[in-house]
């Protein structure tokens, strides 16, 4: 049960004074400042990645571009500085887009739906003083793995048609049944008919470069991560294509599309405010309340998934996690931006490019920020095929066949949650997925405590008297089995319960004794209770 | 061998008898025991307590030796005991001497037997332990008889000090210990201590009986 060991140990660590934080943060710098060779590249690459993801959730989510680029600004920034986890990126999410594109179509307008953003940001400050981020505590750690996993094969099989340059379902999906009326199959099947060469030429050459980058001496490069390479090698093919073979062009709609305003000014017009009429809605603080219960419960998920890839295997606090995705959505809603969660493929490659510290994702919300001002035109030379490639080499490692073997090997009490929760990601979202997986989760963990035997038979067999000895905790887990063995006694037997070692026992299970003390006499059951407070117990 | 013929025919005669009623008696005892009592008694051939005590096969577990001795270092004893309370779960552990004991008569005179007089050392300290009391008492007669009281409920306390009773105990009020003593002149069973139940019963008696001897 080390998940439990994992609750019991975070439980009881006291909450650190923020005074001690400020201390311990300055104590850092020097540290945080070394970190900046392997954090700048690394930014680099979520920055590339992050930002058709931003976009393509923004598109699929019904909302302006720039709102996506907005919450990855904020969810990069503001939430990177103020959270504890290290290596967790946040963002616009894939699993709200269904939540966000039914709000604004009942809310009536994007501005409306900005102010509920607003409340599920408050939402999530309530939740954080509540410390409900205890909860995530309670994630069985075989579901996360298997989340993780699902994510990695989701990633894998929704880039494939982005990797051969059929770029018709948006980036950052993950759900099964696709808006497009393609699943996530069909659209792979589909996307094989109608190879785009120019695209299937840049992901091969950045997937091989990906998978032989390690086994290279390129590796000790640190200011070139190889998926950054690998972006400036798809801009150089595409290039280099214009002049060689003009039909292997990519067209526009296999490039990175930022909009690009006729002047700076125009920029303005990108930041929407919240229309706080709304408030006097009851739908809107429907909305609110479910978006900041959502939402933390996404970022809580892969805070715990985060924290299981950090090669450091640093814990990162849940409640402070949970004010600062509260802060992040606060000011996402009120300038305009979608609502921001913690977010899992971008965290995973944040973790592959070699970033150390939070300054990763803190620098790559302020890249996204400059880049789309400064120089859209340039970025919209990046190929989708290029960071395919990075997303699908990504995925690969996060369902990489090794974590199945090793969930293999650790019994059916592991694998089965975590099997099961693949399949049912995979086949429906990651929200529901992961709702299916953790019920599923829980009844295993439950099946395996009412398992656990509660008590010891310490007389020998064929004894007149059937000396039993309950454990130290007898929890309510522990009644099916016990009423079991009461039930086997047969008329006119002997047995003693012995409860002295008992530091424990779940009211329950004394019910439980209590009641077959009655029947016991009329089941001429010879019983002799030790060591046991029932309620109105006496002696005999 | 006239003798041992008898123990063979008498045997069968009583296995006819007890089936012509009951054919299923020995069938129905053959499977797990019971009994309500553990029975420590002397070796003497004197004290055939099943037929004394009208008691079935199958109702009383029993240990003999000399002189109805609880001695705490004697395996045989203590796997009996342990076996009886733990396993069989007996209800009664009874210690039962008898007058006019070849064993007790031993530990009272000065002359050796051999082996036996270690066996019946406890017995020779209860003697001196009591040689004041006992020296008061009318005659030789009434001395014995004392010896083979004082004797039982000795062995009685050893029982209440053996690790398996004193567990036991502390699980709940089993088993109940009893003194007897069996007067070979009459065939009656006399009561010495009846029902000790704990510790309390035990100081209780033993104050008593200091009280008696002036202690
Ligand atoms: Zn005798």
């Amino acid at each position: 049960m080390s998940w439990i060991d994992g609750v019991v140990r975070r439980l009881t660590q006291a909450p650190r004074p923020a005074e001690r934080d400020v201390v311990a943060a300055v104590r850092r710098l020097p540290e945080m400042a070394a970190s900046w060779r392997n954090d700048l590249p690394a930014s680099i690459v979520v920055f590339l990645v992050a930002l058709p993801l931003c976009l393509g959730i923004a598109l699929a989510s019904g909302a302006p571009l720039f709102a996506g680029v907005i919450a990855g600004v904020v969810g990069g920034v503001l939430v990177g500085s103020l959270s504890g986890s290290h290596l967790m990126v946040s963002g616009p999410a894939a699993g709200l887009t269904a939540i966000v594109v039914a709000a604004i179509a009942s809310l009536g307008s994007f501005q409306a739906f900005l102010a509920a953003v607003v409340i599920g940001g408050a939402v999530q400050l309530v939740l954080a003083v509540m410390r409900a981020g205890v909860l995530g505590y309670y994630f069985p750690s075989s579901v996360i793995k298997g989340m993780l996993a699902a994510i990695g094969l989701i990633l894998v099989l929704k880039q494939i048609p982005h990797a051969v340059g059929y770029d018709v379902d948006f980036e950052g999906d993950e759900t099964f049944l696709q808006a497009n009326a393609e699943n996530t199959f069909t659209a792979v099947l589909h996307a094989l008919q109608r190879l785009e060469p120019g695209a299937v030429l840049i992901s091969l050459v950045g997937l091989a470069l990906l998978f032989v980058w390690d086994k290279t001496p390129l590796k000790n490069v640190r200011l070139l991560p190889a998926q950054l390479t690998v972006v400036l090698l798809g801009v150089a093919l595409d290039i280099a294509c214009a002049a060689a073979q003009p039909a292997w062009k990519l067209d526009a709609s296999h490039l990175v599309t930022l909009p690009i305003p006729a002047q700076l000014a125009d920029y303005a017009d990108y930041f929407a405010f919240p229309d706080w009429s709304a408030l006097s809605r009851g739908d809107t603080w429907r909305v609110g309340v479910t978006l900041g219960v959502v939402a933390s419960l996404e970022s809580l998920l892969s805070l715990e998934a985060t924290d299981r890839l950090d090669p450091y295997k640093r814990e990162a606090p849940a409640n402070r996690e949970l004010f600062a995705q509260g802060a992040g959505n606060i000011v996402s809603g009120l300038i305009g931006g979608l609502p921001v969660t913690g977010v899992i493929v971008r965290s995973a490659a944040n973790v592959d490019a070699g970033a150390r510290t939070k300054l990763s994702a803190i620098l790559h919300g302020l890249l996204l920020a400059a880049a789309v001002v400064s120089i859209p035109a340039l970025l919209n030379h990046i190929p989708l095929a290029s960071l395919a490639a990075i997303l699908i080499f990504t995925g690969f490692k996060l369902a990489h066949p090794k974590i199945w073997s090793s969930m293999w090997r650790q019994g059916s009490s592991q694998f089965l949650p975590f099997a099961l929760t693949i399949v049912a990601i995979l086949l429906t979202d990651l929200l529901v997925g992961i709702g299916i997986g953790l019920a599923l989760g829980l009844l295993f963990i439950l099946f395996e405590h009412s398992r656990q035997p509660c008590y010891e038979i310490v007389s020998p067999k064929g004894a007149v008297l059937t000396r039993v000895r309950l454990n130290e905790q007898v929890s309510f887990l522990s009644k099916a089995t016990l009423a079991k063995l009461f039930e086997r006694l047969e008329p006119g037997s002997r047995i003693e319960l012995d409860g002295s070692q008992c530091r424990h026992v779940h009211h329950d299970v004394l019910e439980l004794i209590s009641d077959f003390r009655e029947t016991a006499l009329l089941r001429k059951i010879d019983l002799r209770l030790v060591g046991l407070d029932l309620p109105g117990a006496t002696h005999h | 061998m006239e003798n041992l013929k008898r123990l063979f025919d008498n045997n069968r005669k009583i296995v006819e008898e007890v089936t012509s009623a009951d054919p299923d008696f020995f069938k129905r005892r053959a499977g797990k025991q019971e009994p309500h009592f553990l029975f420590i008694g002397c070796a003497d051939s004197r004290v055939p307590i099943e037929t004394l005590t009208g008691v079935s096969p199958g109702e009383m577990f029993v240990h003999r030796n000399i002189a109805n001795q609880v001695v705490s270092a004697d395996l045989n004893l203590l796997s009996v005991l342990q076996y009886a309370i733990e396993v069989l779960d007996v209800k009664h552990v009874i210690v039962c001497g008898h007058y006019q004991c070849g064993g007790v008569k031993a530990a009272m005179g000065t002359e050796s037997y051999g082996l036996v007089d270690y066996w019946l050392a406890g017995v020779r300290d209860t003697v001196r332990r009591h040689a004041s009391e006992l020296e008061a008492s009318p005659g030789e007669d009434e001395r014995f008889k004392r010896v083979v009281d004082l004797n039982v409920l000795r062995q009685v306390y050893n029982l209440a000090r053996t690790p398996v009773v004193q567990n036991a105990w502390k699980r709940g009020r089993r088993p109940l210990l009893h003194g007897l003593v069996y007067d070979i002149h009459d065939g009656f069973l006399k009561s010495i201590a009846l029902e000790v139940d704990g510790p309390d019963k035990v100081r209780e008696l033993f104050e008593a009986r200091r009280r008696s001897i002036g202690d």
